[in-house]
């Protein structure tokens, strides 16, 4: 067991972990020089656009090192975003090392430091990798001394390397294999293995991807998961290098998958343990923190008939996806649908493009709300994250909001724009105080509520690209808020409806009436497009009615062809949803959603 | 409104041209001496072989030569082409009200009598304008001089009905100049004024010059004004409008000819790129009558009908036709919801709108019913107005709903079978 190494990379967002890992993958001669392209763990189509890791990927890499030995080493690249760090909680957990990447230019970032802090949570070693050295704006000494006054690591540990260029990898694989430790575990053990990631095969049913902790696994062997207690016999195990590799067996240390013929998913949980049915462990690996949603919102089908297809695909997602979770849904303007619960609003727009590209489904989403807590009169408790379900506010004695602990990274010329970006958000107990080298960290408390939407891309913009964020949940405050109803010509879009604080509905329900004015296509009358609170309006806004939509002459020859003109253009319409009279396409749905910065950047 | 009622027409197309216009999109050819004889004997033959096939019994009560310009064929010529249709088809008695198109160039006081004694009833002139500027830019023959003596030749002839087109909304045309040319018409006093307000078609040479960018069409906001002030100045001079293009005096000037193209009244077009309608039992013979019965049959009381239209090209039409064939080109057949498409569709461009009642009868659909909100929303937007009288409830356009009357069609929901 020895020779096996199972580490992960880590590090804030673009510090080039997926490069890295690119290097490491070539080093090792893992993939054919014809076959590669950048980030080749980037597999999904939606990360290589957006040039992101959204999923963890596992794969399997030979290593023959110095000491003339080979070496299995299991690497698991994980994203960087705030919004995917339960991806990498779960990759820690089969992980007894990490990578932690640093780019030489940006120093530690606020996710450098939280991912640290969970990396030594899980017990892991921790190297740190100073990457992007080949930039003329590198600064490796500064890098060094944050490593050592702001995560606490020993900077002359670290490793220096150019991803991009490929130098300083032999260097790393080494430490890799010297720094890093072994698994522990019994093979002759009872059956233990974390399922920590699947993805469904329609040819061969679930792919399970497994750590096994004890015992081996090999096909043939009868398997029962310890939480569900569903049971399946194994068909075959195997390496997950860039395809799929079969072997006999699966022993205790090694990650690997499982194919068990499973078309059924709803016995399958990440986080689960598999064990032997005939000689059960007696206890599971501890599993998962279950992935706390944070971002609520219903998703229907475009199309009304889609439900079911819909409630197929969320089931063989959330397989792939672990953090998502959702229950069935139902609106007066959109039909059924699912309400769905979030780690941010990345993953919300994530999820709904993978089931628009991977299932082939047009969704409309309603406002994304955060979870309150709602004392009434009677001093009983309601959790709501659904405005449709807020209750009369007559009836409310007291509402509470999510707030969380922000911290932010930022060099000090920053400073004052970002304690008045907090201030704006409602930010409360804001400090801060000096790192390393010009570099300041400001400590927040924010409603949740505020954070949400477009607060990650200000910051970006009012630091030039220079502050980072990360946050934690802290507790649930005292907070006015509001019901905003969005209503086209006086009927109420429930899936537009908003719970907003009181301060920020008039200038939120205008920004929802202009978008929608600008999406929602002239029709024959005016459509008044109008934000309320109750019955009292706050904002509106009008589109004004087509005034010349007529041909001059319509004789005999003409006819025919209008009519098809005519048949059409009513087909197009049945993409559209019919609130009162008005067709509402799919895109004002959409552009409700967008943060201010995505309507700039367009 | 009701299918059926009223008489049959009978349309009569003449390819020929003197020039084509830049505008044009329909079926037209210069004209040389022994094309247009040729022309006139395939005309002649294909009434005899529509006839086989028109099952219709009630005779044609109007006659419409149009065109292209039929005023360039020699009266012996349209002569000619009557007398084979009153020796093949039913035709009225005493007499069909005769219509003919005719350029300005061709209407002298000779002219006007010899067709005065084929029995044409309504004449009606391409003036277009009546300056010279905008002639020249349309590549027109005629000037302003000869538009007007052509309509005082016309007047003083002795037609029951005398009828203008004139065109608007061409670009670098000011408003005045249209305004004048409104105001010269009027002063001209026709019974019956179409005013064609320019649609730049695709594969027109303005459609051309338009995608070329050297022609640039008037914003919406320019071209509704245009529209809403030439109904305004016409109806407080005399002439209300009756659909959207379409002036009269009086009602008994309409054109009861092309009223039959919005009413579903059955009608035999002839000649390349014509179209005919036929409703019911009346279909020709060679109409799928098993497909049509299955229309039919899912609700007794409602139209079927059958629409077919012939060969654009001139050559092929002529060629099958003197092989003794129908040169037709294309058919469809109409069940209820395509019939109630083109009601609504025809009828929102009309003044007098769309009989509610009959539509339900015709059709089992309650139009208002079936769209409530959106009626709300369009009287309320003053678009619409639901009208009710002695003979029952009517959907009437407003001024500003024939304006934007194609848009208006598209926006009822016609839940109906095939
Ligand atoms: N100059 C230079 N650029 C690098 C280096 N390593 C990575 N990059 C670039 O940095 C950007 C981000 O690289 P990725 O590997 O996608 O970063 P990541 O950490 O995987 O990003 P996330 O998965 O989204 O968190 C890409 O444009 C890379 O080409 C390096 O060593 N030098
Ligand atoms: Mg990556």
């Amino acid at each position: 067991m020895d020779h096996i190494r199972n580490f992960c990379i880590i590090a804030h967002i673009d510090h080039g972990k997926s490069t890295l890992a690119d290097r490491l993958i070539q080093q090792c001669g893992a993939v054919e020089a014809r076959e590669f392209r950048d980030q080749i763990l980037d597999s999904m189509d939606l990360e290589r656009e957006r040039g992101i890791t959204i999923k963890a990927n596992t794969v399997t890499l030979p290593y023959t090192a110095k000491d003339g030995r080979t070496y299995e080493l299991n690497l698991i690249d994980t994203p960087g975003h705030v919004d995917f760090s339960h991806e990498v909680r779960r990759s820690l957990m089969s992980c007894e090392g990490a990578l932690l990447v640093i780019d030489a230019s940006q120093g530690v970032e606020a996710q450098t430091v939280a991912n640290l802090y969970l990396a030594v949570e899980f017990g892991l070693q921790v190297v740190p990798v100073i990457n992007k050295i080949d930039l003329p704006s590198a600064d490796v000494d500064r890098v060094m001394e944050e490593i050592d006054r702001d995560l606490g690591l020993d900077p002359f540990a670290s490793i220096q390397v150019s991803a991009k260029q490929g130098s300083g990898i032999d260097g790393l694989l080494e430490a890799i294999v010297q720094q890093l430790p072994p698994p522990k575990g019994e093979p002759q053990a009872p059956l233990r293995a974390l399922l920590f990631d699947a993805q469904y095969d329609v040819y061969r049913g679930a792919v399970l991807l497994v750590r096994l902790f004890d015992g081996t696994l090999r096909a043939g062997t009868h398997i029962r998961l310890m939480h569900s207690g569903e049971e399946h016999r194994v068909e075959e195990v195997g390496c997950q290098r860039l395809k799929r590799v079969p072997v006999p067996e699966l022993s205790a240390g090694e990650v690997g998958y499982v194919l068990a013929g499973i078309k059924g998913l709803s016995g399958l949980a990440i986080g689960d343990t598999l064990t032997e049915v005939e000689r059960p462990a007696a206890e599971p690996v501890p599993g998962y923190r279950e992935a706390k949603p944070v971002v609520f919102s219903s998703i229907y089908p475009m199309a009304t008939n889609d439900y079911e297809a819909l409630t197929k695909a969320l089931e063989k997602l959330k397989l792939n996806d672990a953090a998502l979770i959702y229950e069935k849904d139902s609106s007066a303007a959109l039909g059924f649908g699912f309400r769905c619960g979030f780690l941010g609003l990345l993953h919300l727009d994530v999820v709904q493009e993978r089931l628009e590209r991977e299932y082939d489904i047009s969704l409309i989403l309603s406002a994304p709300s955060v979870r309150y807590r709602i004392v009434l009169n009677n001093d009983s408790e309601a959790w709501i994250d659904n405005p449709t379900f807020y209750p009369d506010p007559a009836s409310i004695k007291e509402a509470f909001e999510p707030y969380i602990k922000a911290t932010i990274m930022t060099p000090e010329r920053y400073l004052g724009t970002v304690m008045d970006l907090c201030r704006d958000r409602r930010g409360v107990d804001t400090t801060f105080n000096y790192l390393a080298a010009g570099r300041m960290e400001v400590v927040s408390n924010l409603p949740l509520a505020e954070v949400l939407f477009d607060f990650y891309d200000r910051l970006k913009s009012i630091t030039q690209g220079y502050g980072s964020f990360d946050y934690e949940l802290l507790d649930y405050r005292q907070g006015d808020m509001v019901k905003v109803d969005i209503l086209v010509n006086g009927e109420k879009v429930d899936a537009l409806s908003q719970l907003v604080h009181r301060e920020f509905a008039r200038p939120r329900a205008l920004r929802y009436c202009e978008r929608l004015a600008k999406t929602i296509p002239r029709q024959q009358f005016k459509i008044a497009i109008q934000g309320a609170i109750g019955g009292q309006i706050i904002a509106r806004t009008t589109i004004n009615p087509f005034r010349k939509d007529v041909t001059a002459k319509c004789y005999g020859g003409d006819i025919t062809r209008k009519r098809k003109l005519l048949e059409k253009q009513r087909e197009g319409k049945k993409k559209m949803k019919m609130v009162g009279a008005v067709e509402i396409p799919q895109a004002a749905f959409v552009a409700v959603l967008r943060t201010e910065e995505d309507e700039d950047g367009r | 409104m009701k299918p059926n009622d009223g008489q049959p027409g009978l349309y009569l197309h003449i390819p020929f041209c003197s020039a084509v216009c830049p505008y044009c999109d329909f079926s037209v050819m210069r004209v040389l001496v022994s094309a247009r004889r040729r022309f006139i004997d395939n005309l002649v033959a294909e009434v005899s072989i529509a006839a086989r096939d028109w099952r219709e019994p009630r005779p044609f009560d109007t006659v419409y030569f149009g065109g292209g310009t039929p005023s360039l064929l020699p009266v012996e010529d349209l002569a000619c082409v009557l007398d084979s249709c009153r020796a093949h088809l039913a035709l009225a008695t005493p007499a069909p009200w005769v219509f003919l198109e005719a350029n300005p160039e061709d209407v002298t006081p000779e002219a006007c009598a010899a067709w005065r004694g084929l029995g044409v009833r309504t004449l009606s002139i391409g003036v277009q304008s009546f300056s010279d500027d905008v002639l020249r830019f349309l590549g027109r023959r005629h000037d302003a001089q000869q538009a007007r003596a052509a309509v005082e030749a016309a007047q003083a002839a002795g037609f029951n009905t005398v009828s203008l087109d004139l065109i608007f909304g061409l670009p670098g045309q000011t408003a005045e100049a249209w305004q004048r040319d409104l105001a010269t018409a009027v002063t001209l006093a026709p019974g019956h004024l179409s005013c064609y307000q320019l649609t730049i078609h695709p594969f027109t040479r303005f459609g051309a010059r338009l995608a070329r960018g050297q022609l640039s069409e008037i914003p919406e906001e320019e071209k509704a004004d245009l529209f809403d002030f030439t109904h305004r100045f016409l109806a407080d001079a005399g002439w209300p409008a009756y659909e959207v293009s379409n002036f009269a005096r009086s009602s008994d000037q309409e054109s009861r000819h092309n009223r039959k193209y919005w009413d579903h009244t059955p009608y035999l077009g002839l000649g390349p790129s014509a179209h005919s309608l036929a409703i019911n039992d009346e279909c020709p013979k060679g109409t799928d009558q098993k497909k049509l019965a299955g229309i039919r049959s899912r609700r007794a009381d409602v139209a079927a009908a059958r629409r077919w239209w012939n060969d654009l090209r001139t050559p092929q039409w002529e060629r099958r036709v003197a092989a003794g064939e129908r040169p037709v080109e294309g058919e469809e057949l109409l069940g209820p919801r395509a019939l109630a498409t083109e009601t609504l569709m025809l009828g929102l461009r009309t003044t007098a709108g769309i009989d509610l009642d009959g539509f339900t009868m015709r059709y089992g659909l309650d139009l208002l019913a079936a769209n409530d909100a959106l009626v709300a929303n369009l009287v309320n937007e003053g678009r619409l107005v639901i009208r009710s009288g002695p003979e029952g409830r009517r959907l009437v356009p407003t001024l500003s709903g024939l304006c934007v009357a194609d848009g208006l069609a598209m926006a009822f929901d016609l839940p109906l079978q095939r």
